[in-house]
């Protein structure tokens, strides 16, 4: 999940400079990066206290 | 307390959902909706979709996280209504009630109509316009059909709900991870933006349809009833699930916009064309977009096209059953707080099933597909849309109310997370919605949700935007609560219960009987702790 976000992130910054047309992909960017990442911290904590 | 607690001994719901289970739960009922919302999105909002899902997404977002915050607070099957009631008072308990239960009737059409869409891509004589009475009847028999199931009682299982819901998950992230791999090309996103960006009305209309992705929250309440440890399971799953649906919504709608088609699209002169562009003024397109989206996604969609229109007709068919028997349990749940008669929560004596209830919500769920279909049924009917609705199809005629009714009550349900957060402070919460602000209310210090103000003016901001870009919507949707009123009012006249005035109710024996009910003894604890210390202060101001 975050390599596919990462992988749309590096896509879509070339087009940088079309300004806010590259907003939602960002977004979907970041937002596929913060599930991946509160995955891991599930997985962390439950491994933590099992 | 305690009295109140032994009082109460009717039989009660198992708890026996996991927290897969739990997401499960939330699951096939949320993320149905993209299958219906893209289509209609696409043929509005055009270059600005992606704009229009993500404004719907960040509002979505707030309703998830208030609705995580309460249902883990008071975790109870009433769900919207619940909150309300106990936040605000019963008459918006019973509005936002009323507006959930116009939902959930949609719910069973939409669903149950999309369903049959789906199918079409396979069986191409259930397509809408060339065989009309056809899908008709094939949707009135799934109603009929699911109606019937549940009254006699049975239901999906858990499993199987979890079944689908993960073969789901993985069927559209192989779609989306093969389509933005090998199909997605931001030029033609950019282009498509840039170029054909939608007028201010066709955005606030297609921005009111993109909610529709958002709606069934409720389930995340229907879920806490049912799940062990409510308060610890239930934030954990929300936030998944949450994330999840705004990603495959901000994805599909992104994709859809950049993506170039494995197979060339052209239009009736024969011209290439860009994917998103075949849904505009095409009804069938609109009713079956993912499948015809996951079509063309290189390599994948070959095997795509055969499997993905069955799992989206079983998906939807799943949440159409979920609106069949969540009706009726919102139903139950307002005439056991004298919101509703109490023939709503009358047990058939065979069955064991709130039949009476059942019966009437999916009646009112055929009334509404008799709307829908009029106009390709009739061409008089068809006649009379054109002149005073826009000539909207029956697809956008759901869509429409199912928008209204979400937006109402998810209105009322962040005034309700305020209230609460303002007039119950001795509850504890072990989820908060972030960005509070400390403040002293009625001697006692509270935090005030700065989120819950945002999503209101966002979730506000749609509503208008119904009102005034949905000509169907804003003529039945406000009829249904007024009609929901008159109801109300002679019920509570009939009874010689409070009009305006709520009833008078002891909510601190109802939490500590929620929560050790929920299995949360440690909470019931705090909550005692809470209310006996907040108790010996105002004992000792009074000195």
């Amino acid at each position: 999940m975050i390599l596919c976000g990462a992988v749309i992130l590096v896509r879509m910054l070339p087009y940088a400079g079309a300004g806010l047309a590259i907003l939602p992909g960002v977004v979907l960017a970041g937002a596929m990066i913060a599930l991946g990442l509160h995955r891991i911290l599930l997985i962390l904590r439950a491994r933590r206290t099992s | 307390m305690a009295s109140a607690a032994s009082k109460t001994a009717q039989p009660e719901l198992r708890r026996s959902v996991t927290p897969w289970g739990s997401f499960a739960w939330g699951y096939s009922d949320v993320g149905a909706d993209i299958f219906v919302g893209l289509g209609l999105v696409l043929a509005w909002a055009a270059g600005a979709s992606n704009v229009a899902f993500l404004f719907a997404g960040v509002v979505y977002v707030c309703i998830g996280l208030a609705y995580t915050e309460l249902a883990a607070t008071y975790p109870v099957a009433g769900g919207g209504q619940y909150f309300v009631m106990r936040g605000l008072g019963d008459i918006f308990g019973f509005i936002a009630g009323w507006a959930v239960l116009l939902d959930f009737t949609i719910d069973v059409t939409l669903f149950a109509w999309s369903s049959v869409d789906y199918t079409s891509q396979l069986v191409p004589a259930l397509v809408n316009s060339v065989h009309p009475w056809l899908h008709f009847i094939v949707v009135l028999g799934l109603v009929v059909g699911l109606c019937l199931l549940n009254v006699v009682g049975v239901r999906e299982s858990t499993t199987f709900n979890g079944f689908v819901s993960a073969l789901d998950v993985m069927s559209e992230t192989c779609i989306l991870c093969f389509g933005f791999l090998f199909a997605f090309r931001p030029h033609l996103l950019v282009h498509a933006m840039q170029f054909n960006w939608p007028t201010p009305y066709e955005l606030m209309l297609g921005t009111s349809l993109a909610i529709v992705s958002f709606v069934g929250l409720e389930s995340i309440s229907q879920a806490a009833q049912e799940t062990q440890r409510p308060a610890s399971i239930i934030p954990r799953t929300s936030v998944a699930l949450i994330l999840t649906i705004l990603i495959f919504a901000l994805s599909y709608s992104n994709l859809a916009l950049g993506l170039h088609p494995w197979h060339p699209i052209v239009d009736a002169a024969g011209h290439p064309i860009q994917f998103w562009q075949i849904f505009p003024h095409n009804a069938d397109n609109q009713g079956k977009a993912v499948a015809l989206l996951a079509a063309q996604v290189p390599i994948w969609g070959a095997f795509a096209a055969l499997y993905v229109p069955v799992l989206g007709a079983v998906l939807l068919l799943i949440s159409s059953n979920s609106g069949v028997f969540g009706s009726s349990r919102i139903a139950y749940a307002m005439s056991t707080t004298d919101l509703l008669p109490s023939v709503f929560k009358r047990v058939h004596a065979r069955f064991r099933t709130p039949a009476i209830s059942i019966v009437f919500f999916s009646t009112i769920a055929v009334v509404e597909l008799l709307f829908a279909a009029g106009p390709a049924l009739f061409p008089s009917v068809g006649s009379l849309y054109a002149e005073f609705f826009h000539g909207e199809n029956g697809l956008e005629f759901l869509a429409d109310l199912y928008a209204f009714g979400a937006a109402t009550s998810y209105s009322f349900v962040f005034l309700a997370l305020i209230g609460l957060r303002l007039t119950d402070p001795l509850s504890p919460r072990k989820f908060k919605i972030p960005l509070n602000l400390p403040l002293r209310f009625r001697g006692e210090r509270v935090e005030f949700p700065v989120i819950a103000v945002v999503g209101f003016l966002g979730i506000f901001s749609i509503l208008l935007f119904t009102l005034r870009t949905h000509p169907l919507g804003r003529v039945f949707g406000p009829s249904w609560l007024l009609l929901g009123l008159i109801l109300y009012i002679a019920y509570r006249r009939h009874r010689r219960l409070p009009l305006l005035r709520s009833e008078r109710r002891d909510w601190r024996s109802a939490q500590v009987d929620i929560l050790r009910r929920a299995g949360e003894l440690e909470l019931m604890d705090e909550y005692v702790a809470n209310v006996r210390a907040s108790d010996a202060r105002r004992a000792a101001k009074g000195t």
